[in-house]
Parts: C-alpha cells; structure tokens; sequence
C-alpha cells in the first residue's frame, strides 16, 4: 500500500475528470468559490477596518492615554458645587507641577464645528485649542512646518497647525501652505504646521468620512482669549510614562484636582483602557459571526459537491464496474472518488482566493477608511483553504464509499 | 513464449468440483450453477456455449474472482479460492487474470495507451516505465499507432484489440472473454478470433463465452452448458 502514491493517482484522475466535466465541475465549484471569497474578504474586511480603528486609538494616545472631562458633582455636593471654579488653565498648571507620572499634559478648548476661508473657498473643519504637549499626546506627524510651541502659548500667537481636509479643499494642489492665512471665526491665523494625510493617499477619491482628517489646532491661550474671555477649558488630556503606574497616576490627578476645584467632585478621569477591550470583543463578535455565515455559505458549497460527485458516481456505475474487474480495490476506487472531491474543492477554494484579493481590493476603494485593509490577509487565507479543503474532505466521503462498494457484477452489467 | 515462471506454476489453473452459485430472486431460489464440474489447464483455449440463462456468465463470473460459490470447490492453482480474501482477489485480477467484454468497456476518457496502463497500477508492480509496456502489449494487438487515440476515435475491432491489449499488459495466465466478438462484424470477429489463436500459441489460456458456433470453432475444447451444469466438454 503506498498511500501518497495513491493520492497522487486520486489527484491525477480527479484533475482529469475536472477537466472532461469543465462546466459541471465550475457549476460545483461555484459554492465553494463563492464561500471562500466572502469568508475571506468578510473577514478581511473586518480585520481591515478594526486595524484603521486600532491605528486611529494608537494615534491618539492608545492605552496610556488620559482623559478628565467636567462632571456634575455628586448630590452630597450639589448645594456647594458653586464654589468650584469648574475645568480651568490652574488645573494644567496643577497637574504640571504635581504629577511627574504625567509626560504630556494639555488642555482642550474645543470650538468645535467651524468654517475656514482662504483663497476664496470655504470647508468645514474642527479647531481646538492645545498646548505643545498635545503633539506628543495625539501623535500627529507633520508634513511641513511646526506644531505649536510654548513661545506660542506664552504670547497667544494667531497661528494654526492645520489638518489634511482645509489642505485639501482650501489650497489644493499647493504641496506647501506654511505662511498662508486663514480666517477662522472672524479670526486671521498663519499656517505654521501642515498635518500628514493618514493613510493611502488615493488620486481622485474624495473621504468624505475621514474625521480625523479635519482637525486643525490653534494656541490654547489663543483660543481662550479670542473665543471665550476667560481661562475655562473643556477637558485635559494627559498622556501617562508607562501602563504600570496608571493607577497612582488616576489617584495623583484626583487628588490634585480636588485641591484646585475646592474639594468639589466635578470632574472624571476616563482611560482608553475599555474603549480597547471594546475594540478587541467588538473584533471577536465581527470575526466569528462573519466568519459563521461565510462557513454556511461554504457548508452549502460543500453540499453542493457532495451532490455532484454523488451524481458522478452513478454516471459512472459502468466505469467502476470495469476497475474493479481488471483489478482495482474498493480502496482504490475509495481513493479515486475521495480525491476528485477534494480536488474540485481545492481548486474552488483557490479560485475563491483569488476573487477574495478583487473583493478586498474593491472594499479598499469603496470603503470609507478602507485603506488598511490587506489585500492577502494570510491567516484569513490559510483558515478559509484548510476549511474548503476540509469540506472537500468531508464531501466527498460518502459517495466515494457508495462507489467504493458497488458489486462488479451489477455494475458491468449496468447501462 | 511460455514464460518460466508459468512453467514451473500448476499445469491446472482452476479445478471446480460440484461448484453451485443460487441467487434469490424474490421468493424464487434461481440456481445459475447447479454443480459443475471442471478443471482448466494451462494452455487450453475453451469456448463456453450454451443458450441465455444457461450460467455461461455465471460461470465467467467465478473464474474472475467476482462472485464466490454458494458450494462446492474452486481451486485457483491449487489454492482454495474460499480461503483468498476479497484484496487479493482484486490482484489476481489485476495480475493472473485478463478480462475481455463484449463491449469493449475501454474507459472513453482515457487515451488508448491510459487504457491499457490500468491493470499496471492497480497490480501495485513497481514497473518504472509503464508506457514502454503498455506500448509492447498494444504492439502485440497491433494497435501501437493509436495509442494517444480515445476509444471514441477508433473503430470496434480496434477497440477490442485495445481492450486485449488492456488484458495482456501485466502478462496474466488466463484470458477471460465474454463474447468478445458480439458486437463485430465477421471480418473484425475472424480477425479477434487470429489474434486469439496467435496468443494461445504463446501460451495464454483462454476461456471464451460465446453464441457464435463459427468463433467456436477456433477453440480446442468446447464446453456447453444447459440449466448451470456442463452438459458437454469435448476437445478437438
């Protein structure tokens, strides 16, 4: 018995009957094609855009970022919450001095929604208010220019560093807009920093969704000065030295802020540390529940075989009627039907490969945000060949042992 | 051509002695053998006769190791065949034994030389060349031009050669042919019936069924057989 020679054989024949049956072949085929290919690209798909939105949380501090937003006071301090002067430029101040857990520190002062003229043009775009720190706590990366410095903050410079999107649709085709002027608010601010575009940059395709594109960012004193009249900010960022000590850390700006807010309880700390174990079961929920129905639709591929090869076989009751008698087993004839599924269902699940790489490469044009997706995700490929592969496997069993058991005699006299 | 090995092999290939096959078909109890007696030695060329229903096939059936008896005794070289196990039984057709059909029963999507290789894989002989092989058996039928031809591009006869060719290719000791000239017409079934003769003069055995008295005439022992018992074995 030489088993790899006997698949070798079974995979021979199997490649040879594929191809005399062209057309029924690719009909049973189709299941397994089209399975492998939503499974693939669904999954794909998936893994692509939980990558754009890990990326997109890394960017922005990832887990060792710190948020401290204002808060209603807790109902033992509501008839005293008066006397906290809420979230101000003393609490950075604070925070600076007392906490050196604390690398990056900055206020937001946020304008929000804003419009932004130049050259003529108008685009909506969203202006805050930070400090130096704010660049090594957001790690955006600039392509021309400088973020703001410290000499900025002190003098409440009318500068802006501004965001890919105002780029894009105020001074397009202008690679360089460092010197240029923009009004924001009634307010002319020079451009000073240019904002790298995140992601592949795409000729002719307009992102309308990309949010993080439409940042653009001013000095916070600027921004206190020009648009609010006083020292209030709307939350702080901070950004901790390592994962270890953020408990010490939380407890360090609690205790530092309740000084600075007179004992009043009217702000929260929040980490990014849920938002990532959102992100993970979020991924986990995606991947399985996709990765189901594509299993379905390759279970049905997998049926479809199964009902092909059952119809091959009584096709060809006479062929193995006259195997058998010049001399070949009921394994041999086993192995013959067993390979021919597993070849049909290889080849479907390679074709299906291939489709998934056009499906994938579709999705990254289309798909807002679309650009991490991986046009061969190997894993995902590996998973839905060995399950097609498997399918095959499990498909073909049963009319094989229906051909492997066929009586000689019955079967040579069968027409 | 005798080769040595078959030389020094039983001089009797199959001894059946009081060999009854009963079928049931529904509550009827149909017996196609009904005791036959009979031995084949080497070299006999025998053509089988007898009217539909008589268990020629049945018979054939037997000798190919594709039915077993329900009683009596079959001795294959002198061994008892109730004592080889069905894989066995698989190589022995692969190897000792070489079928030939009425219908030829070459496989349409094979070429001719593809054809005639089967029987070489399913003997399991580690033979390195088997197309150098398969080429010198159809170079015995005469067929060695056709051999990247398809059944469907060839002619009966030729196809009936092929399938001889087929049967000959692992060198077997016995050929068994059921009505292997059936669907001919006469120039192509005298034709057969030459190449018959011509390998009985290299020392096959051969066991024909047949209706054909003229094709009988070829062997040099005929059986008939009436009701699944052998009525008469005479050699000329």
């Amino acid at each position: 018995m030489n088993p790899i020679g006997d698949i070798y054989t079974g995979a021979i024949n199997g490649l040879r009957e594929v191809w005399s049956n062209k057309l029924r072949s690719l009909l049973s085929m189709s299941g397994i094609i089209l399975g492998v290919a939503a499974l693939v690209a669904m999954v794909g798909i998936v893994q692509g855009m939980l990558d754009n939105m890990r990326a997109s949380f890394e960017r922005s501090g990832g887990v060792l970022k710190l948020e401290v937003h204002p808060s209603e006071a807790p109902e033992s301090q509501q008839h005293i919450a008066g006397i906290s002067p809420g979230m101000t430029w003393r609490d950075i101040s604070a925070i600076r001095k007392a906490i050196p857990l604390a690398d990056f520190v900055s206020p937001v002062v946020d304008m929000r929604w804003e419009r932004f003229i130049a050259n003529g043009r108008r685009e909506g775009g969203l202006l805050q208010g930070v400090t130096p720190d704010y660049a090594n706590i957001k790690k955006n990366e600039l392509i021309n220019g400088r973020f703001i410095s410290d000499y900025d903050i002190e003098v409440k410079s009318p500068v802006i560093v501004v965001g890919p999107h105002i780029v894009k649709e105020l001074f397009e085709g202008e690679p360089n807009v460092i010197g240029k002027q923009v009004r924001v608010k009634g307010q002319v601010y020079t451009i000073i920093g240019q904002i790298k575009p995140v992601g592949r940059a795409r000729p002719g395709v307009r992102n309308k969704f990309n949010y993080e594109a439409r940042f653009n960012y001013i000095p916070a004193t600027t921004a206190m000065s020009r648009y609010k009249g006083n020292d209030e900010i709307n939350h702080i960022e901070i950004l901790a030295s390592n994962r270890q000590t953020m408990p010490d850390l939380i407890e360090q700006i609690e205790n530092t802020l309740i000084q600075t807010h007179r004992g009043i309880l009217d702000f929260e700390v929040r980490t990014q540390e849920e938002q990532m174990a959102e992100l993970v079961k979020l991924e986990k929920s995606f991947t399985y529940s996709l990765g189901g129905i594509a299993g379905i639709s390759l279970l049905v591929g997998g049926i479809g075989i199964m009902n092909v090869m059952l119809a091959s076989v009584s096709e060809r009751i006479r062929e193995i009627g006259v195997r058998k008698a010049i001399g070949a087993r009921n394994y041999d004839i086993f192995m013959q039907f067993l390979a021919e599924a597993v070849v049909i269902s290889l080849l479907g699940g390679l074709l299906g490969l291939f489709l998934s790489i056009g499906l994938l490469s579709m999705a990254r044009d289309l798909i807002p945000g679309g650009e991490n997706i991986s046009l061969i995700p190997i894993s995902v490929m590996i998973y839905g060949f060995l399950f097609s592969s498997l399918i095959g496997l499990a498909s073909g069993v049963y009319p094989a042992l229906r051909a492997s058991r066929l009586d000689p005699i019955d079967a040579l006299r069968y027409d | 051509m005798i080769s040595e090995d078959r030389m020094v092999k039983s001089e009797k290939i199959f001894e059946l002695s009081a060999l009854r096959r009963c079928y049931r078909v529904g509550d009827e109890l149909v017996h196609a053998l009904a005791g036959v007696d009979l031995a084949i030695s080497d070299r006999d060329f025998i053509a089988v006769t007898g009217s539909s229903g008589s268990g020629k096939s049945t018979l054939m059936h037997m000798l190919g190791f594709m039915d077993s008896p329900t009683s009596g005794k079959m001795l294959f070289e002198g061994r008892d065949v109730s004592a080889i196990d069905r894989e066995e039984r698989s190589r022995l057709r692969a190897t000792s034994i070489g079928f030939v059909f009425q219908a030829f029963n070459l496989l349409p999507k094979l070429t001719v030389l593809d054809n005639v290789i089967l029987p070489l894989i399913y003997s399991r002989k580690s033979v390195k060349n088997k197309s150098i092989l398969a080429i010198k058996a159809l170079k015995r039928v005469g067929m060695e031009h056709r051999a990247t031809h398809t059944p469907g591009q060839l002619s009966g006869g030729e196809r009936q050669r092929v399938a001889i060719a087929r049967s000959l290719i692992n060198e077997p000791r016995l050929i068994l042919a059921d009505e292997p000239t059936g669907n001919l017409d006469r120039k192509n079934r005298m034709s057969i019936m030459d190449l018959f003769t011509s390998l009985m003069d290299e020392g096959i055995t051969l066991v024909l069924v047949t209706h054909d008295d003229e094709v009988a005439t070829y062997a040099n022992r005929r059986i008939l057989m009436q009701d699944g018992i052998v009525i008469e074995d005479s050699t000329k």
